[in-house]
């Protein structure tokens, strides 16, 4: 890594940008976003800025059931993420489907089967400082090189 | 010179804004992560059964163990396994849960193993009571402690039988 490259990363988890995506969600977890982004929790005190589109994004935050229907959109919004990107998954549905795991029209299965996560947010929803701290996590892994699709890009790179 | 001093008093003011470190209180009711006592559960599953997302599992090694299995990935934070526990062996914690970095599996899943013990009368391997309740059912002294519940049933009976039939009545039809 030059020196340029060095700066760019550190950069990078100086001020990660995130955008958010709800991929089914009862609201509860995109409610918890907001209280981080208000002055108490201050989500910019880490540089963390929200941007409406993908494209803009370092970190995109999904939250929510997995549907049939949002499966797509995912991969979608995923793909025009720029890299380096990572996936931080609030709360206990991406994880699993929840309360909602069994309905038919709920993939139920983890976030990590439809697209690379980073950091994992326990709780339903998680407290604001817990979202920080996903996002924090993840900004971390962006510096280091070690998301999923860092390592992924940099394993087809090699071979 | 009313916004002057407005002004001036958010200057002198410390911030509002919390260090990400620096956690409010949580309420005291408020519902945490899960903890799990090994040695007050009773394997009964009824935690398994009233929850919603089954996010409580077990699975046994016949003979030897049974283990209560928890993945916090599906937890809806409810309460009610606490709440349905006969014998208080689960507790929500008053901290949230941190963020991990690691794939749904590893670090968000917990395993109780409950070790199953011989009766002291068949020698049947069998989950053993919690101590407060053998004392509230037996008090300390009791050969009952220790036996498993198909013996504690018979004994149970034997006691019963024997209060409503006189001893001699009852020794023939053994
Ligand atoms: S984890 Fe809980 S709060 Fe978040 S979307 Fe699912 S049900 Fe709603
Ligand atoms: S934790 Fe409580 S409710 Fe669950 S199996 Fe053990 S004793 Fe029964
Ligand atoms: S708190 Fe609710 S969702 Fe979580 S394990 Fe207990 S019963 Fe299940």
């Amino acid at each position: 890594m030059n020196l340029i490259e060095r700066v760019i990363a550190i950069s990078r988890r100086r001020s990660p940008w995130i955008c958010r995506l709800n991929a089914g969600s009862c609201n509860g977890c995109d409610i918890e976003i907001t209280p981080l982004l208000s002055p108490r929790y201050d989500a910019e005190q880490l540089g963390v800025e929200l941007h409406g589109t993908p494209k803009h994004a370092d970190i995109v935050l999904i939250s929510g059931t997995l549907t049939l229907r949002s499966r797509e959109a995912i991969l979608d919004i995923y793909a025009q993420v720029p890299n380096p990107k990572a996936v931080v998954a609030l709360g206990s549905c991406p994880a699993s489907g929840n309360v909602f795991a069994g309905s038919p029209l709920v993939l139920s299965e983890s976030l990590d089967s439809v697209v690379p996560v980073d950091v994992w947010v326990p709780g339903c929803p998680p407290r604001p400082q817990a979202i920080l701290d996903g996002i924090a996590r993840a900004a971390k892994l962006l510096e280091d090189g070690a998301t999923k699709s860092q390592l992924e890009s940099r394993r087809g790179r090699l071979s | 010179m009313a916004m002057l001093k407005t002004i001036l008093g958010n200057l002198l003011r410390p911030p509002r804004t919390r260090d990400p470190a620096d956690m409010p209180e949580v309420p005291p009711v408020y519902r945490g992560a899960l903890a799990h006592d090994a040695a007050r559960c009773t394997a009964c599953g009824t935690c398994a059964f009233v929850c919603a997302p089954k996010a409580i599992t077990f699975t046994q090694e016949p003979g030897v163990s049974v283990s209560w299995h928890f993945f916090i990935g599906q937890c809806s934070f409810c309460g009610l396994c606490a709440q349905n526990c006969p014998t208080r062996a689960i507790s929500l914690q008053a901290d949230a849960p941190g963020a991990t970095n690691s794939a749904a599996g590893d670090g968000l899943r917990l395993e109780s193993v409950i070790r199953l013990q011989p009766c002291t009368r068949c020698g049947a391997a069998h989950v053993p009571l919690p101590d407060a309740t053998i004392e509230a059912l037996w008090g300390v002294e009791e050969a009952e402690r220790g036996y498993c519940p198909e013996c504690r049933r018979r004994a149970a009976s034997e006691k019963l039988r024997a209060a409503f039939v006189p001893a001699e009545e009852a020794h023939h039809d053994r």
